[in-house]
């Protein structure tokens, strides 16, 4: 057997290049994002870090003089007033996920029980939403909610009130706004999750004469943990950490933690708390987010445990 | 006989209570989005509800306000710029994550995938700060660029999926027919990938065109995106002109519905 080589000048610069690409030798072609992933993300988060952490001074939009201290995170853990808006932030992003899965959930099931045409139009409702800003969906409820809103005007008219309610600033309407802001991100994965269920669980449910709310209770809702952990994981960093809502529908008087970093960063220039403030919401973020896979897991292996 | 009969009542009212429960859920989800656009062909000055007649001249106002059409046109630019540095940078990121032949293919994934769980008004302010600290100021590429590392998960994670469903026989039946490796990538390869990467384009595109939480603090002081100008719009004024911009977006977002749907369809979004 005579082995031909490979011409040496065949191989072009181009097909090297393209035959790493292809067949997965070597990390370099991921290179120029991790570059960027470096430079734009890691650094300025250790930057962040840095700053909650130091004194600094800002003059014409740079920083100076920085040097180590502790002092602002200490203001900020002893301000009532930052307790006050970190459990205001916290309530808020718990109820709406808690309303997000209990208005979410029965559509994932209408979407799990329903024909071909059902399921697509729940798609389209679900996906459009997510595709408009959502400046554009808050604005739409400050027409609904206003003092001459539709709410207002209907109820109204049909005598159930003699003056407008007055829902606009205040916490009804940021609670309001932030579900229906945020209620696609719940349903997208409850779909994911039960479009994969083998549908002859539930028929096997039924045959041994479980009732539809058994079958939902016993064997739908165990096996969707996944979604709920997951929809419920998105839902609450979204709105844990918005402000365009809080902002628009609270009438500015309505702090939640990120109106308030917002506010220190482009009005009063305190950097330094806004630096603490961040670093203060991540964490405590993910302190939830780990408590919301704990959960699930626990679920997700009681699931398990008792299929095997 | 009590007992079924019970039970069946039971059965059938938390049905009902479910059925009702999700249709009262996507009537919320729609309603806004009718309303506004109702709203914005109506001919008073002030929004309210229903409206009293019927004309364009709002969009006409649009497009006739000189910010908001270089505020629309600085989100188009972003737009584009990250759709672009997304598909450039994550076309091979996700190639090397799913056919990575190395240890830490796995832990490359992941320092992709979580700057987009990173909250965006944390990455926007750290970014800020980090440019303030090296004294470069705020502008369209800055914003473009922090979006980018924002919504680089979506595109790498749309990619990676069809990837992994994708027949590697295909790819070494080119090879072995003679075509080059380029050859390969051009013909088979990247016809196989175009659903995702139009997919991952339309989903980054509006990302870059709307978002906020991390535009509002990168973008340039002169150079405001529509997000920015919406957000002070919408404070300051009571007219239906923010209703037609509205009624423009929405628009949009029925075209990238359908550009979405022809091109992994509307099960493929989450993949």
């Amino acid at each position: 057997m005579v082995a031909i080589p490979a011409p040496p000048d065949r191989q072009k610069p181009v097909d090297w290049l393209m035959d790493k690409l292809l067949s997965g030798q070597g990390v370099w072609p991921a290179v120029p994002a991790i570059l960027i992933l470096v430079i734009v993300a890691v650094i300025p988060f250790v930057m962040l870090l840095s700053l909650g952490f130091s004194d600094f001074s800002v003059s014409r939009g740079q920083i100076i003089d920085q040097t180590f201290s502790m002092r602002h995170l200490g203001n900020v853990l002893t301000d009532p007033l930052y307790w006050t808006t970190f459990q205001r932030s916290m309530s808020l992003a718990l109820s709406t996920t808690a309303i997000c899965l209990l208005l979410g959930y029965p559509v994932a099931y209408l979407f799990l029980i329903g024909g071909r045409w059902t399921r697509r139009a729940i798609l389209i409702v679900t996906i459009a939403p997510l595709l408009t800003s959502g400046i554009v969906r808050t604005y739409a409820w400050l027409v609904i909610l206003g003092g001459r809103g539709v709410l207002n005007n209907a109820l109204l008219g049909m005598g159930l009130i003699d003056q407008p309610l007055r829902i606009v600033n205040t916490h009804w309407a940021v609670l309001i706004g932030m579900v229906q802001i945020h209620l696609p991100v719940m349903i997208l994965p409850l779909i994911a999750v039960m479009s994969r269920h083998d549908r002859s669980l539930e028929e096997a449910s039924a045959n041994l004469g479980a009732s539809r709310m058994g079958t939902l209770r016993h064997v739908i809702l165990p096996l969707s943990a996944p979604g709920i952990g997951t929809g419920a994981a998105l839902v609450f960093t979204l709105s844990y950490t918005t402000f365009v809502v809080p902002q628009l529908l609270g009438g500015g008087n309505y702090l939640n933690a990120a109106t308030m970093i917002y506010e220190q960063v482009v009005y009063s220039l305190e950097w330094s708390k806004a630096s603490v403030m961040s670093l203060l919401l991540m964490a405590s973020c993910l302190v939830v987010l780990v408590g919301i896979a704990l959960v699930t897991n626990h679920f997700t292996r009681w699931t398990r445990g008792r299929q095997g | 006989m009590r007992l079924p009969d019970r039970l069946a009542i039971g059965d059938l009212l938390g049905t009902a209570t479910i059925v009702a429960l999700g249709l009262f859920a996507l009537f919320l989800l729609v309603a806004p989005s009718v309303i506004v656009l109702i709203i914005s062909f109506d001919t008073r000055a002030f929004v309210s509800f229903p409206p009293q007649g019927f004309t364009f001249d709002w969009y006409l106002r649009v497009f006739e306000q000189r910010v908001l059409v270089e505020a629309m046109l600085n989100s188009l630019q972003v737009g584009i710029t990250v759709t672009l540095l997304c598909i450039i940078l994550g076309v091979p990121t996700a190639l090397v994550c799913v056919r990575g032949q190395f240890r830490g293919t796995t832990a490359l994934s992941i320092f992709v995938l979580i700057p987009h769980m990173v909250p965006g008004i944390v990455l926007g302010v750290a970014v800020l700060f980090a440019a303030a600290a090296i004294g470069v100021s705020p502008s369209i590429g800055l914003q473009s660029i922090s979006i980018t590392v924002f919504v680089l998960a979506v595109m790498v994670r749309t990619l990676m999926s069809r990837l992994q469903r994708m027949d590697p026989a295909l790819e070494e039946a080119a090879a072995n027919l003679g075509a080059s490796p380029f050859q390969t990538l051009r013909t088979v390869t990247f016809p196989l990938l175009m659903p995702a990467i139009l997919a991952g384009a339309v989903f980054t595109f509006i990302e870059g065109f709307d978002n906020i939480s991390v535009a509002i603090f990168t973008h340039g002081f002169r150079d405001r995106p529509l997000p920015v100008e919406l957000l002070a719009l919408v404070q300051t004024t009571n007219t239906p002109l923010v209703a037609a911009v509205s009624g423009v977006q929405i628009v949009l977002a029925i075209v990238a519905l359908i550009l979405v749907a022809s091109s992994i369809g509307l099960d493929g979004v989450n993949d």
